[in-house]
């Protein structure tokens, strides 16, 4: 094995590659996102001129595409909590190189989703509302104050653990970049240069937000989960519906960081330190959440229909044989059933197996999102005929430019930032070296083969 | 005789002209087979729920059964006024068809109740009142037991707490601010 000192070196150039050299695609994808975020803009700008009436929204389905993608970021945003905090709290040590991916995702994923919420209002100056009209009863107020931390609980998760690689990008990049780059590395360093009373604080801090931050992420939807179940609505009326909420969320947040890990890895040539064996052990959890995702489907569909409330006999048909069965369906199937199979398979137990388990798994969970959301609202209240909703084209651009938005973040994130926890790594690599190996020579357990 | 003829034909044809006037406006009383008696609370309670009763007979005395009776109540709802319809009844073997009512405002009601009368053309309609006493605000449902320490309060506490951990954290980033000039000590130095 190679000295682990030339092992560092190379971790930390790779570290900084992305910062160094900037490729022609990247302006490329660049342009294309910020084409889509303006085209989404456009639109967002014929709503505001308009009103809702540009939307397929009406006084019966008064939540559509918005809100269901609004809690379809909140649920991706636990990607960064479940990676980081749970493992880091369980110490897993392969967690290291996927960390700080992980925390990107649930603070861009968090902007994204309470961007929606405000497109969702017509008018952003109603967000004031909330403020001036606001009731300690309402879960509106809640769900506000629980986002509010998250986010803000967030950042600061993202920035403690990275602060020892900003200060390496710092002391390496110091000449040989721009001077807001230099002014910035500086800024955020805060004076880091590793001694032992900086290791004892950043220790401390980083203990105490791995415990406050899972409590926070678990809150923050089992809140969102209550706007619609603290409501008078069929569908929703299940006291499930919290713990289902954030078992979805962790769902889907373990798919979409399976999908930016997949695309950073081949992007910087990460294929050393995120390694298949990291993609298995995701896929091992992206399984087991699907389990317990068809639990909760199963406990949740089949109370709703052994009572058969009035107005339940509708939404069970409206899901598994009307309007919505094939959506409902796919999400069932292809969602929740395929990652489980795709995971006992050997033959696509591997990366290729484990990204198309997670690209299933985000279209099911943003399907799931928007049933839950549309179907709610179409069973009937009172006789009449059940509403219909769909998109228009300003909804689905608006929609289309969140998404953009969302990549285009992290994609500059990567420009600028340490996507690597370099710190944690090396420290981690330089465990497994000093740990004796009774079976043989010492591997790098970023290369030990994967134990499946 | 001409002379005479016209001195009786004025107001001969006046007279007719007012019995015809007579007959058109009598029409509609004539037209109403029915005796109508209703029985509404002379007093109600905002939240406390009032029969509303209307008995329909024959002029014979009769018990007018089988007969659908609808009320509606003069509403006002977020700048719209209208009637909206309260509820339905069928009268019963004695000729009276009720709804029950539960009053959410105070003021004075005013109620129509439209009928039918068997084989006529058209619905007829009597008038009624009541007044209704109480708060002005419209019937809530109960708030549901009052736990002490589960109130506003503890949500405030609860997120005041999470909010000092988060500034505990921020101490200690201030801390590592400050330990950025101090060196470690050489090895074997001990603590000073």
């Amino acid at each position: 094995m190679e000295p682990i000192i030339q092992w560092r070196t190379r971790l930390e150039e790779t570290a900084l590659a992305p910062v160094r050299r900037t490729s022609r695609r990247y302006w490329a994808l660049v342009a294309a996102l910020v084409a889509v975020v303006g085209w989404g803009l456009y639109a967002y700008s014929l709503q505001l001129r308009d009103g809702l009436i540009v939307t397929g929204m009406r006084d019966r389905i008064s939540w559509g595409l918005y809100i269901a993608t609004f809690v379809f970021f909140i649920g991706i945003s636990h990607a960064g909590t479940l990676i980081s905090a749970i493992l880091r709290v369980s110490q897993a040590r392969w967690r290291t190189p996927v960390t700080r991916i992980a925390e990107f995702i649930t603070v861009v994923a968090l902007i994204c989703g309470a961007s929606f919420v405000i497109i969702d209002l017509g008018r952003p100056d109603r967000v004031l509302n909330v403020f001036i009209y606001g009731r300690w009863q309402s879960p509106i107020i809640w769900d506000v104050l629980a986002i509010t931390t998250y986010l803000t609980g967030s950042i600061v998760y993202l920035f403690v653990p990275m602060i020892p690689d900003l200060a390496l990008f710092r002391d390496r990049l110091t000449g040989s970049t721009s001077r807001w780059r230099g002014w910035l590395y500086r800024t955020l360093a805060i004076g880091w240069i590793g001694n032992a009373a900086q290791r004892r604080s950043l220790a401390a801090a980083i203990g105490i937000l791995m415990i406050l931050i899972i409590p926070i992420a678990v809150s923050v939807h089992t809140v969102v989960s209550w706007i619609f179940a603290m409501t008078l609505r069929v569908p929703w009326d299940s006291a499930l519906f919290g713990a289902f909420f954030v078992a979805g969320a962790i769902f889907s947040g373990i798919a979409i960081l399976i999908i930016v890990m997949a695309i950073l890895r081949r992007a910087y040539r990460l294929h050393e330190y995120v390694t298949e064996k990291h993609f298995v052990y995701l896929g091992y959890l992206l399984a087991a959440f699907a389990a317990i995702m068809i639990y909760a489907n199963i406990s949740e569909l089949l109370i709703h229909g052994y009572k058969l409330e009035e107005g339940a006999e509708f939404h069970l048909r409206q899901l598994f044989l009307n309007d919505f069965a094939p959506l409902f369906w796919f999400y069932l199937i292809g969602g929740l059933v395929g990652p489980i199979v795709l995971m006992l398979l050997r033959a696509t137990r591997n990366i290729g197996g484990v990204i198309a388990a997670a690209v299933l798994v985000t279209l099911a969970m943003w399907i799931e999102r928007y049933v839950i959301v549309v179907t709610g609202l179409r069973v009937p209240l009172m006789p009449y005929q059940p509403a219909d909703y769909s998109p228009t084209w300003v909804e689905w651009s608006i929609f289309a430019g969140g998404l953009a938005l969302f990549a285009l973040l992290i994609t500059l994130f990567t420009k600028v930032f340490p996507i690597i926890a370099v710190w944690e790594v090396a420290e981690d690599q330089e465990a497994t070296v000093a740990a004796p190996h009774p079976a043989g020579p010492a591997v790098p357990e970023s290369r030990a083969p994967i134990g499946g | 005789m001409y002379q005479t003829i016209r001195r009786v034909a004025g107001p001969a044809l006046a007279i007719l002209a007012a019995g015809a006037m007579t007959v058109m406006l009598a029409v509609p009383a004539i037209a109403s087979h029915l005796v109508v008696r209703t029985s509404f609370p002379s007093a109600a309670t905002v939240g406390e729920g009032v029969s509303l009763a209307v008995n329909l007979g024959t002029p014979d005395g009769a018990p007018l059964v089988g007969a659908t009776v609808t009320y509606y109540l003069h509403m006002s709802f977020a700048g719209v006024e209208g009637e909206g319809v309260i509820g339905r009844a069928v009268t019963d073997d004695v000729g009276i068809g009720a709804i029950h009512y539960l009053p959410r405002a105070a003021g004075l009601h005013e109620v129509r109740i439209e009928y039918r009368a068997p084989g006529a053309a058209t619905v007829e309609e009597v008038l009624g009142t009541f007044d209704v006493a109480g708060g002005e605000q419209l019937v809530r449902s109960a708030g549901g037991p009052d736990i002490p320490g589960i109130n506003p309060g503890l949500l405030m506490a609860v997120l005041g707490g999470v909010w000092l951990i988060l500034l505990s954290v921020a101490f200690r980033l201030v801390g590592i601010a400050r330990a950025s000039g101090r060196a470690d000590p050489p090895a074997g130095a001990g603590p000073r």
